[in-house]
């Protein structure tokens, strides 16, 4: 299969985005607010009024517009652990703090669970026995998924995004290309799966080009990240290879000073004739890249007719 | 333990039987495919399939009558709802042939095989991430019979895997290309390489900077750029030594053999050679160099003694001592107890004819 040269144009940007310049405020649709965050921090300032969650979110995000637009939502949940890391997941003792700390600010906590090996599967009972009831908890991974059902039954998991697969490569521009860019979630088979689980609410990441269609079909309540998407995910962690010599320095076994909290990259195509549509970080074991301005006006369209339950924001810098 | 090689074409099977593979895999995107769904191939790989169904009953029938077992390659990312139904109709036509087992990743495809097609064999690919006991349960539940690790795992998890689900099988990565991302959580293409390639080959360039906007300090800019040139270096390992072969055509990583021991030790069932849009050539070197170490485990031969066998094969000692050419670097010591040894054997003939 070969793939034209076109697909690598940059799109074309919209003529007009509702947040390109002054934001519309978010509608009254009922929908949420959660933030991410490995160390939880500035708790205080993201409850408080709009214009301090305004210029928390201008610090973060690093988008004036997208800031404003959020400020007005109040967050009610607080996710907290890593989708991609198994070394980020807090210990007991700090998720315990995260629950008081989260409470005093008026919010619920969730927890964000990676793709588990053994050890982490082992490390997750002890953190989800801390939740209360009913508390989220992303699963990312079905073992994880299938853990849950059969021993913290009164949690509730979510399917996080990286079990809501789709095509995410920022290196194309072209919408018709062909392979599914689309998530799967209609499926009628991975539905019966959710249930059977007990999987109740489901999270994605904005598609590339994403349209009306995007949240049209999902049929569960939805969850969306905004605004980076993950591209790609390794176990191998090059920034690990900071804490670590020799043969192991890359491999899976997980080990690190948690180098990826302070340090990222940003990351551009030094190819000739390449000007990728999307901006891309590289932050630890993870490619992400930002979400076009078309993708996010598509969001706020969805959102103000209902079709997004949850906005999920990092609270971190990337 | 079996030894699971790819093919591409027709004319690999019988060569790859006689080498000593057990069971090939194979992918399929009929024609009727790529119309519809405008070039998405119907499995992970872009390339490297038999262009319609009856190559595919071609396939199946010269496997049998070569003695090995043919699966059938169903393991995309994702599939749209119409895809799902479409590749259900490509498995069936493929259980009708007699096709041996259906590998597959995506959670929907599974539970529509189990459902459409419970005498069928299904293998979950590697692409499905399945890295822990309670996942595996989950597929063995769905009616899998195989578990195909992902790459990333360490020797203990893939043991501790197949002690607690002993009902499913455990198939571990052996030979050749390495990814850089887990399967399951990239969500990219494999672009032609004039276009950039796979992502983690892709030139691109990286400006690294504290996460809160500030400048690295001179001292961790050093640190940094030397973490990338070790980055580097392990990239060219984990892509076979830069995409060379010995002058014999033997492929150099990633590389498992010295773990064979382990594996036989761990209750692992199957080696699979990964490389099916590879040339012949490399396919039926990497066949033999596993038969080779197989067999001498088989036969007896102590781990340090296979794994000091395994690296008098290409010979790649100074690879193989930088750890960066191993899928389980956690046996990287393991041949320097002994030294080099006698020139091996030849490789033993299929014993299935």
């Amino acid at each position: 299969m070969s793939t034209p040269v076109s697909f690598l144009r940059r799109p074309p940007a919209p003529e007009a985005s509702p947040l390109a310049a002054e934001p519309a405020a978010l509608p009254a649709t009922g929908v949420t607010l959660a933030v991410s965050m490995v160390r939880p921090r500035a708790l205080e300032r993201l409850c408080a009024d709009a214009h301090g969650r305004d210029a928390f979110w201008r610090e973060t995000l690093h988008d004036r517009s997208l800031a404003a637009w959020l400020a007005p939502l109040r967050p009610t949940l607080l996710y907290v652990g890593s989708e991609f890391c198994e070394r980020l997941l807090p210990e007991p003792a700090q998720l315990a703090r995260t629950l008081t700390d989260a409470a005093d600010a008026g919010l619920s906590v969730g927890l964000l669970t990676p793709v588990a090996s053994p050890e982490t599967l082992r490390a997750l009972d002890p953190l989800c026995a801390l939740l209360p009831p009913g508390a989220a908890v992303v699963v990312n991974d079905w073992g994880v998924a299938r853990r849950l059902r059969e021993r913290h039954p009164l949690l509730q998991p979510v399917a996080g995004r990286i079990l809501c697969r789709m095509l995410k490569d920022p290196r194309l521009g072209n919408p018709q290309y062909a392979p599914p860019v689309n998530h799967g979630l209609d499926s009628p088979w991975l539905r019966r799966m959710l249930d059977r689980l007990g999987i109740a609410r489901v999270e994605m990441d904005l598609p590339l080009f994403a349209s009306a269609d995007s949240f049209a079909a999902v049929p569960l309540p939805l969850g969306v990240h905004l605004p980076f998407a993950f591209v790609a995910k390794g176990r191998m962690c090059r920034t690990a290879g900071l804490a670590r010599e020799g043969a192991e320095r890359f491999a899976p076994r997980p080990f690190c000073h948690h180098e990826c909290l302070a340090i990222a990259a940003h990351t551009e195509r030094a190819r000739e004739g390449a000007a990728d549509a999307w901006e891309t970080v590289h932050i630890g074991n993870t490619i992400f890249c930002r979400h076009a301005q078309a993708s996010l006006a598509a969001l706020a369209a969805a959102v103000a007719c209902g079709q997004v339950a949850r906005l999920i924001v990092p609270g971190e810098a990337f | 333990m079996k030894i699971v090689a790819p093919i591409r074409q027709l004319d690999e099977i019988a060569p790859l039987a006689r080498a000593g593979a057990h069971e090939l895999y194979c992918g399929v995107t009929p024609r009727e495919w790529a119309e519809r769904f405008r070039g998405a191939s119907a499995n992970r790989r872009p390339g490297g399939n038999l262009p319609s169904l009856a190559a595919l009953a071609e396939a199946v029938e010269l496997a049998h009558r070569s003695g090995v077992q043919l699966s059938l390659v169903l393991n995309a990312q994702h599939y749209s709802t119409a895809q799902i139904e479409f590749a259900l109709e490509i498995a069936r036509n493929y259980a009708d042939m007699g096709g041996d087992a259906v590998i597959a990743s995506e959670l929907g495809l599974i539970m529509a095989l189990a459902e459409a097609l419970p005498g069928l064999r299904i293998h979950v690919s590697s692409v499905a991430t399945c890295r822990n006991a309670d996942g595996a349960r989950l597929y063995r539940e769905l009616g899998a019979r195989r578990l195909i690790l992902p790459r990333d795992i360490t020797l203990d998890e893939a043991a501790e895997i197949a002690a607690e689900v002993p009902d499913l099988e455990v198939e571990a990565f052996v030979l050749n290309d390495g990814c850089v991302y887990e399967e399951g959580t990239c969500n990219t293409l494999h672009l032609p390489g004039a276009l950039g390639g796979p992502i983690c080959l892709d030139r691109y360039a990286y400006q690294h900077r504290h996460r809160d906007g500030r400048a690295l300090s001179p001292a961790l800019a050093a640190r940094v750029h030397e973490n990338d040139e070790a980055y580097r270096r392990w990239l060219w390992y984990r892509f076979s030594c830069g995409f060379s072969t010995t002058d014999t055509g033997m492929p150099f990583g990633p590389c498992g053999l010295c773990a064979i021991p382990a594996f036989g030790q761990g209750g692992l069932h199957a080696l699979k050679i990964a490389g099916r849009e590879g040339p012949p050539e490399r396919k039926l070197a990497s066949v033999r160099m596993v038969r080779q170490i197989l067999d001498a485990h088989e036969r007896g031969q102590s781990p340090a003694a296979v794994a000091a066998l395994a690296r008098d094969l290409r010979p790649s000692h100074a690879h193989c001592a930088t750890g960066f050419m191993c899928y389980y670097p956690e046996v990287v010591g393991m041949a320097q107890d002994i030294g080099p040894q006698p020139a091996a054997p030849p490789a033993a003939p299929a014993a299935a004819g």
